[in-house]
């Protein structure tokens, strides 16, 4: 195994010599990138910077000429921003994965729940917080306040959410315990053993979770494009989809 | 002017002002008994105290509000035991940023009222004890009318720093409209929305002005006592 991918590794790296990429990322992504990442640079000797933050921050980083060669967002919206300054390659841009929206617990014999019932006392008690991400700006908040209001939980809800500025930090919040509960993708639940989910919202109660990539800049370097190319096939693929992702580009 | 700002916008400047007030007021006392001992003490131990008080300054925003979460919090020990004894929760309140505020501002509040403290000639202190004057008698009859420049200066420096306080009270009490978002966290908000520019900007005006405020206010006040205390 060992040695014919070795052997692959030195024929295909030839040509273009070491290169040290740069990919900016959702930090939803954090667990599967760091991964595939690893694995990325020992196979074929490019060296991966991954920068996380919430996809709002990056794009708007690009925006300001931040030395990105990938960006994964975690919703298209802030991709199409990018686009309409002509700063991705267009035909590289490609919707990577899929994901959904989970309710999460504290509380490890917590059961799963009926989301049209759901009521704040019962699920946070006194004066518990639902944690999730910032409602009008993360994707994950974004998405998050659109099931809420679709199965008509947000005037009651409003009033006992913490916000944060990105849907990691909400994990960690339920995770340690200071919010009993919180909205997150099914991929941050998969990720963090110190939470549980108690229900998945349906995908009719908000817009359609993609995330999409593309290649930034006029000139893309040809390691990004492999990292890019990477990402859709076999080992790559199977990260993700072990981390709870949908890879909808194969 | 309330149409010039949105309610939530003046909402967001209101309880700055009430966090940072309060951090600044409740800080002091502590504040000038830490710069006095280590201005005038040596004890074992001193260049640990000086550190700790030091620490929020060096260590990142956000590290030190994941530490006050794990204390304070719910679930942390200090946290668990204020709410099971006196009912009072800190994370996700307003007084939580409060406490946030206040152990951000900390450090530069106490380096002001110190460097006020060792200018200080201790002879005059000494004069005061030799004349008979308890040690509480010489401080706030000596000291503290000399050093109440130092004192001015430092708590507006602590209250301007926790103005703008934003790492540590985001990760400790969240981004909660009306309860604990404070004017650097609204226009964090608004800058990750696109065309929340021109709402983010209005806030950073408001927030120069009440900054410019404070400091042209402290060099007043400090000119005035310092020229009050010449001439007496």
């Amino acid at each position: 195994m060992r040695l014919p991918t070795l052997a692959l590794t030195l024929f295909l790296a030839t040509p273009a010599a070491a290169d040290d990429i740069t990919v900016f990322a959702a930090a939803s992504l954090k667990t599967a990138l760091d991964q595939i990442a690893t694995e990325f640079q020992a196979t074929t000797g490019h060296t991966v910077t991954l920068s996380f933050a919430a996809s709002n921050t990056l794009a708007q980083q690009i925006l300001q000429g931040a030395p990105a060669d990938i960006f994964l967002s975690a919703s298209p919206e802030w991709m199409d921003l990018l686009a309409e300054k002509n700063l991705i390659q267009p035909a590289s841009r490609i919707p990577l994965l899929g994901n959904t929206l989970v309710l999460i617990a504290h509380d490890p014999n917590a059961t799963p729940v009926a989301l049209p019932t759901l009521n704040p006392a019962t699920l946070l008690g006194a004066d518990g917080k639902l944690a999730m991400a910032m409602t009008a700006s993360v994707p994950a908040g974004i998405y998050g306040k659109q099931a809420l209001t679709s199965l008509g939980l947000w005037p009651k809800f409003e009033p006992h959410i913490a916000q944060t500025d990105n849907v990691r930090a909400a994990l960690r919040l339920v995770a340690i315990g200071e919010a009993p509960a919180g909205i997150v993708y099914a991929s941050d639940a998969r990720a963090e053993p110190g939470v549980t989910i108690i229900a998945t919202f349906p995908a009719d109660t908000h817009d359609p979770i993609i995330y999409p990539a593309a290649l930034i800049g006029p000139s893309p370097k040809p390691a990004a494009a492999a990292f890019l190319t990477a990402l859709t096939q076999a080992p790559a693929a199977q990260v993700f989809t072990d981390q709870g992702f949908t890879v909808l580009a194969q | 002017m309330s149409d010039w700002l949105s309610p939530d916008e003046w909402q967001a400047v209101a309880l700055s002002l009430q966090v940072s007030f309060w951090a600044t007021l409740l800080s002091l006392p502590l504040g000038i008994l830490t710069a006095h001992t280590l201005a005038r003490r040596n004890f074992p131990g001193k260049q640990l105290l000086n550190g700790l008080v030091h620490l929020p300054l060096i260590l990142p925003p956000v590290v030190t509000g994941y530490l006050l979460l794990l204390t304070f919090g719910r679930q942390g020990p200090i946290g668990s035991a204020l709410y099971d004894w006196l009912g009072i929760t800190l994370a996700f309140k307003w007084t939580g940023a409060a406490l946030a505020a206040a152990i951000m501002a900390f450090p530069l509040m106490v380096r002001a009222i110190r460097l006020a403290i060792e200018a200080v000639d201790p002879k005059l202190e000494a004069a005061a004890s030799t004349l008979g004057a308890s040690r509480l008698w010489v401080f706030s009859t000596v000291t503290l009318p000399l050093i109440l420049p130092g004192i001015i200066a430092g708590s507006i420096l602590a209250f301007a720093k926790a103005m703008g306080e934003f790492g540590a009270t985001i990760t400790f009490v969240s981004n909660i409209p009306g309860q604990t978002q404070t004017l650097p966290s609204a226009i964090y908000a608004f800058l990750q929305v696109p065309g929340g520019e021109s709402q983010a900007a209005r806030l950073v005006l408001i927030a120069i002005a009440i900054a410019m405020t404070a400091l042209l206010l402290s060099e007043w006040i400090s000119r005035a006592v310092a020229r009050r205390i010449a001439g007496q």
